[in-house]
This record gives C-alpha cells, structure tokens and sequence, in this order.
C-alpha cells in the first residue's frame, strides 16, 4: 500500500475532439479555488494571431489577470501549451511546452520553454493549452486523462515534496503498466520557500526505467504553481505516430521532417556532438573567449575552467539516446548515473542527475569561483529536486558572494557561512537552506532585485555599487554568458521582453567573434529577426536547437550564415505540412512579431515595458571596479583611443574607467534607439499605433493603453 | 595523414591549426575546430598543432544555448 492518500474532488469527463491540422481549438481552464473545470474554444481569430504556445498562453493570461493583479493572487493564471506543431515525433525538437504566468520576480509576464512529454500530451488529450486560476489550502494533483477522456482533481497527503521522487511516484500511480504514457509536472519546496521556483516536465526512459525531466526554469514559474496548492499536473496519452497532430500534407511533412532528421544523424558528429555531450562543450569555448562568467560575471576566463568542460562530462555523463521528445535526434539530455551527493537527504544514496547543462554550469559554477564537476553535479540535482531555477540560483549565490567579498555584508548577516568564491559547502548549504525557506539562503532565495534592497535597507550596504554589479534586469536574473565586449548581446538581453534570457537573442560570438554585424543598423537589424525567429519556436512547439546548432555544410557560403535560412525554409514547409496555411519565412517572422508586440504591451499594461526597463546592470556593459579594468587594461585602453579617440595619457585608473563606462553606456542607449526605430516602437520603447495596426492586435483595450501612455500616432 | 572535412590533407610536422586552415583555403571565419574530440578556438589556433591521423571537424558556428 503506499504511504500517500490521493482523494477525488472533482471528475470531468469530456469528448475528445479530433486534432486537425496541429489543433485541438479547444483549451482547458481549471479553477483550484472552487474546482472548476471547463473547456473554452478557440475563435478563429485567436487562433489566427496568437498562433499556438506561448501566443496563447499570453492570451489567456492577458484575459485572466488585471493590471492590479499580483503574482500571488487567486486570478493570476499559470498556463502550459505546446503549439501546432508541438508533439509531431519524426521532426527533430518538437516536444516543447510553453509556461506563462505573472512572475514573483518581474511582477510581469513570464515565459519559460520546456522538453518532456507534457505539452504534446495535453494537446492529444484534446487541448491546445491549459489555464489553471484560483489558490488551493490543501495539495491537489491534477489528472489529464487524454485516454479516458476525463479530468479529476485530487486533494493529497503525504506524497513526496521533492520532484526527484514525486515524479517516480507519481509516474507509478497514473502509469497503469504504461510510464511511457506518463508526463508529471511538478516542483519542490524551494519552490514554495522562494520566489525562483521551476517547474519539472518529465519524460520517461525505458532504457533507464525512470521518470526524467527537464525544467521551465526562469522567473518563479515554479513559485506560482506552488503558490496555488499544485502539487503536480499529470497528463496520459498512449500511442503518438505522425498522424497523431492529423497534419494536412503527411507526404510532405515526412520529407521535410525526413531531410532535418538526416542532416543531423549526419552532422551532429561532425559538428558539436549534442548527441554525446550536450552544450557542454561551450564551457571551454566561452572561456577561451573570454565569455564565461566567473565570480559575479567580474571576468570570462578562468585557469580551472577545462575541469568544467566537456572532456568531464563526456566522462561522466552515462552514456546512452538521450531525447526529451520522441524521435528528437538531437538528442541532448544527457545525465549522471549513481551519482553519489556528499550533502543534504540524499548524502550517501545513488542517485541520477539529469544534466548539467552549460547554464547550470556556468551559473553554479564557474560564476561562483568553483570548479569542480561534482559539486556543479550535486547543485544540479538538488535545485531540480527543490525545484529551483539554476540560472538564478547561480547568479544569485554569484551576486551574495561578491558582496560578501567586498565587505557589503558578513557573516554576521549570512549566518556564519563564508561566502568567499569558490566555497563549495557554503555554495550547497545556501542551496539545501533555500528549500526550507530558512537562514541567508531564504534571502538569496528571494532573487537579486529584492537581495539589493534587502542588503541596503537591513545591512546598511551601498546601494550604487549593488546595482551596478546585481545581475538582473526587469528583476530577473541574468543568464550566464558574458557581454561586455558585445554590444549586440547587451542589447540581445537587456532589450528582452521578461528579462535577460539568452532565448530571444544570443549574439556573442555573430557580433564579437565573426563581426558579422558592426554597424549600429545591423545590430539592430539583428535584434529585430533573431528575437522574431526565436519567439516562432515557441508558437508552434519546438525547440531551437535542430536550427543552428548543428547547421548545413554549405551555410557558410550562404548571404546571411547567421540566420541558416536552409532550415528557416525548413521550418515555413513544416508549419505548412502540418497547418495547411502556407508559409515563408517572412510569413514566420510576421507571426511572431505579432505575439512579441503584444507581449512588449502586456508588461506596458503591469506598469513596465518603457525604455527605463531596459537598463541593464554596469557590469554587462563594462568592467565596474578598477581591478576589472586593470585586467584587461589592453583592450580598454585601445578602446578609449583608438575606438572613442580619446586622449589618455595621464589618466588614472579611475579616470578611464568613468571616461569608458560614459561612453560604453552612451552606445548602450544608442542601441535601444536604433532597436525601437527597427521594432516600430517610439522612443520610449512603446510600440506605435501603426505597428499595431499592421500586426492585427489594434484590440480597443490596446489601443486605449497605447494613448494611455502617450502613445497618440 | 590527417582528414579535415572528410578530404585528406596531408600533414607535416609543426602543421598548426592556422596553418591547415590556410592550406586549404577556406575563408570561413571558425571560431572553433575540433581535433578528434578536442575543442580549438581561435585564440589557440596559432600555437596547437594539429596530430598526423587526426580528423579534423570545422566547426562552421556556435549558436549557444
């Protein structure tokens, strides 16, 4: 008998309708204060803009919430979709969910991509996206019976309050015999005890015979689904074929899909090696140019980084066919197997790490001084059972620990841990405390923004130098690639819609490494498309990395190698295949220009989206304290002299690096006005009535929040 | 010998990264190749040799996470 109790209080059965062409044009609401549950069609004109995914997540949530609405409140809505193409198991990367919400962090719109099997299961279930409202007292588990055509919400007690083996549980229970029909979402107490909750989507191994998962890491999306009394969300499905999305050319999807998946059993070994080592490989890249965060984002290099890099993980990863979504030859979730943790539950006891990423180690790693593959390996596996974000955990250790060497704090405010860089234990400790909610790691838990107040107001530390080195901007925490030598990339994540995420632009090394772009026009030009490109994805479904990650032989002697316009043609007959409505490639960017305007205006209508919200901390334009100057006095000199004319002998140290920041920061501003003039947004970063005219989203209750702000031609 | 994507190049003692990549006349601007399963970047090409009967991968770009 197992130790938990899971009590039905509420059972809708349902007709499944059949999907034609990619959609369900239904969506599924679920009220946790009242146990509501109801389906909500999809006008065809909602459909027509929003496309799918993260479109109508943020339609959904646009319509639930209020510009009064806070994270924490009943009406906040925590929504999940997939998209058209979401779930399509013979095209490479097609498994992708998509989470909105109003974030804890940002007090705005959030969105969080994710693998694992949820998204394309709720949709073959019968429902294009997912909208769950209202706050729960006790723990409910919700239950998407695709198979059986019914829902049912369950109150709980006693299940595990880990995702590592709330997920196994949980697969077991639903699992009838079948784990493979199986995906969980679920997150852990540090979601509850934090504001950067992640959630955890599994998918299940036969080989392993173990639930997996991936995690919609960024912004507390995590928090919100613990806020609500979720203790999971759990959706069955049972055969998936091509025909499962009823696409409306299956002929010309298989060859389409048949090309891409061939491209890349071929290149991917003669290129990077996903299929072996993950991103782990760009450890080593980054930091041979300088990219890879170390201490607080202060520097892009480190002696020790290679102990990081992927020679360790190709060692320590087991090896094995590692897709989070059917048929997905990418193939990139690699883990550790009978990893041993030396801390916390689950000291001493074999366990299996999925992952790490490049971003986990980076961020729980090189930018907190450490260098060390296992202790990355057990922060990894801890924050995923606490359900808590890694990006923001390692910046947020990374930031603590660069107060607490300046002296902005001490042990008498972090509880006796020494918070030196590089200290592993402490690194741990902080993680295991943001669980429970208690000492300095409840505060770390809170994220940069609230950290800087808190470290102001209650520990008396300044202010000024805080902003310039707290990594976050919009309040959520950077992600872990260095920009101080890449305009573009400043722009890539400073001009990002919910906060600097590398998932709308990553343009290091197309700008600083290939100099592809270097005017102010190509720059902006490029934060115009890539951002586009990358929102399509998460429209329809699909994951970015089978687009250039692994990129044709012949790219290079294309015109415009960044944009691998091979696979964009790829991706405009995939949407055809399965939609029916012919695409191109600019009809692709159309699309998302639309869902990314609207966005842009959903944070204008929470109080954000001007020009100020785009500010980005000092340290991602330019090096803060003299020490940073002085170790790459070279390269900043050249600049000052050579780029910005200006005569420095004589100077002192102090006088370069203001006389640099003043002009690093004047390029900063330029960019924005060059990016808004290209976005058609005003120069306050507000996007114009004709802009909104052209895209279809001239919504009365738009066009009065545009003139609201001023806004008026 | 060595085989630099796919083609086979012949290799001589001292050959560096830079100079295979002028031998064979790509003007491509790599940011990375990898040597068997060792990564080179750029600002190692000029001083890592390149092994006789290694393979060679030009990697065409670096796209992130």
């Amino acid at each position: 008998m197992p130790d938990y109790q899971m009590k039905e209080v509420k059972k809708f059965d349902y007709q499944r309708p059949g999907i034609v062409n990619g959609y369900t044009d239904q969506t599924l609401y679920i009220n946790l204060s009242d146990h509501r549950i109801e389906i909500k069609p999809v006008a065809p004109q909602t459909k027509k803009t929003f496309i799918g995914g993260k479109g109508y997540d943020l339609w959904l949530l646009w319509n639930a919430v209020q510009p009064s609405t806070r994270w924490n409140d009943p009406e906040n809505a925590l929504c999940i979709a997939a998209g058209p193409l979401g779930g399509t198991p013979i095209y490479p990367g097609s498994g992708k969910s998509i989470v909105a919400t109003l974030s804890p962090t940002t007090a705005s719109a959030m969105d969080s991509n994710v693998g694992g099997y949820f998204g394309p299961y709720l949709k073959f279930s019968g429902f294009d996206a997912m909208e769950i409202q209202g706050k729960s007292a006790k723990e409910i588990v919700v239950f998407i019976d695709g198979v059986n055509q019914k829902v049912q919400i369950f109150e709980t007690r006693g299940l595990p309050d880990n995702a590592y083996e709330l997920s196994a549980v949980l697969t077991d229970n639903f699992a009838q015999g079948k784990p493979r029909n199986i995906s969980v979402v679920s997150t852990g107490p540090g979601a509850k005890n934090t504001l950067i909750g992640c959630l955890n989507f599994t998918w299940y191994d036969p080989k392993r015979k173990r639930a997996r998962y991936k995690q919609a890491g960024r912004g507390g999306v995590g928090t919100v689904f613990a806020d609500k009394g979720l203790k999971a969300v759990v959706a069955c499905w049972d055969n998936v074929t091509a025909d499962t999305n009823n696409p409306a050319d299956k002929t010309r999807l298989k060859d389409v899909a048949k090309m891409h998946s061939r491209e890349i059993t071929q290149l991917d070994p003669k290129q990077n090696e996903m299929a072996k080592i993950g991103t782990t490989h760009l450890v080593t890249i980054m930091n041979d140019h300088d990219l890879l965060p170390t201490h607080n984002f202060r520097y892009g290099q480190h002696a020790q980084a290679p102990n990081l890099g992927q020679e360790v993980y190709r060692r320590l990863f087991d090896p094995g066919f590692d897709g989070c979504w059917m048929g997905c030859t990418v193939a990139c979730s690699h883990g550790i197997k009978d990893f041993v943790p030396l801390t916390g539950p689950y000291k001493g006891k074999k366990v299996f790490v999925d992952g790490p990423e490049y971003e986990t180690i980076a961020g729980c790693g090189s930018n907190l001084g450490i260098f060390d593959p296992h202790t990355v390996a057990e922060i990894n596996f801890y924050c995923d059972a606490y359900g808590l974000d890694t990006i923001s955990v390692g910046t947020g250790i990374a930031f603590a620990m660069e107060c607490f060497e300046m002296g902005l704090i001490n042990e008498s405010h972090t509880g006796g841990v020494d918070l030196h860089f590089g200290n592993r234990l402490a690194a741990l400790e902080l993680v295991h405390q943001m669980a429970v909610g208690k000492g300095f790691g409840q505060i770390i838990g809170q994220g940069v923004r609230k950290m800087k107040a808190i470290f102001a107001n209650d520990f008396g530390a300044d202010p000024d130098i805080m902003q310039d080195i707290g990594m976050e901007a919009k309040g959520l925490e950077f992600s872990e690639y260095m920009t101080k030598e890449s305009l573009a990339q400043q722009g890539g994540y400073g001009l990002a819609l919910k906060g600097p995420q590398h998932d709308e632009a990553w343009l290091i090394f197309l700008d600083m490494v290939h100099n592809f772009m270097p005017t102010f026009e190509q720059k902006a030009e490029a934060l115009h498309w890539f951002p586009m490109f990358r929102t399509w994805f998460g429209l329809c479904g699909l994951c970015k990395l089978p687009w250039n990650d692994i990129i044709p032989e012949d790219n290079k002697d294309t015109a415009e190698p960044a944009k691998v316009m091979k696979h964009v043609q790829w991706y405009a007959d995939y949407f055809s295949a399965i939609t029916g409505n012919e695409a191109g490639p600019d009809d692709l960017i159309k699309m998302s220009e639309t869902v990314y305007n609207f966005q842009r205006i959903f944070n204008l209508r929470m109080g954000f989206g001007r020009r100020q919200q785009d500010d980005i901390p000092y340290r991602a334009v330019g090096p803060v304290t003299e020490h940073e100057y002085e170790s790459r006095a070279e390269r900043y000199d050249k600049q000052l002299t050579e780029t910005y004319k200006v005569n420095i002998d004589g100077k002192s140290i102090a006088e370069k690096l203001a006389t640099l920041r003043q002009r690093r920061e004047e390029q900063y501003e330029k960019l924005k006005d060059a990016v808004y003039k290209r976005r058609g947004w005003t120069p306050e970063g507000i996007p114009t009535l004709k802009t909104v005219k052209r895209l279809g989203i001239d919504f009365a209750e738009v066009v009065e929040l545009l003139k609201a702000n001023g806004v008026n031609s | 010998m060595i085989q630099v994507a796919g083609k086979q190049i012949a290799w001589r003692e001292g050959m560096t990264v830079s100079d295979l990549l002028s031998e064979i006349k790509d003007p491509h601007p790599y940011a990375v190749v990898r040597i068997d399963a060792q990564y080179v970047t750029r600002p190692n090409f000029e001083h890592t040799l390149v092994p006789d009967d290694s393979e060679v991968f030009l990697i065409p770009m670096i796209a992130g996470g």
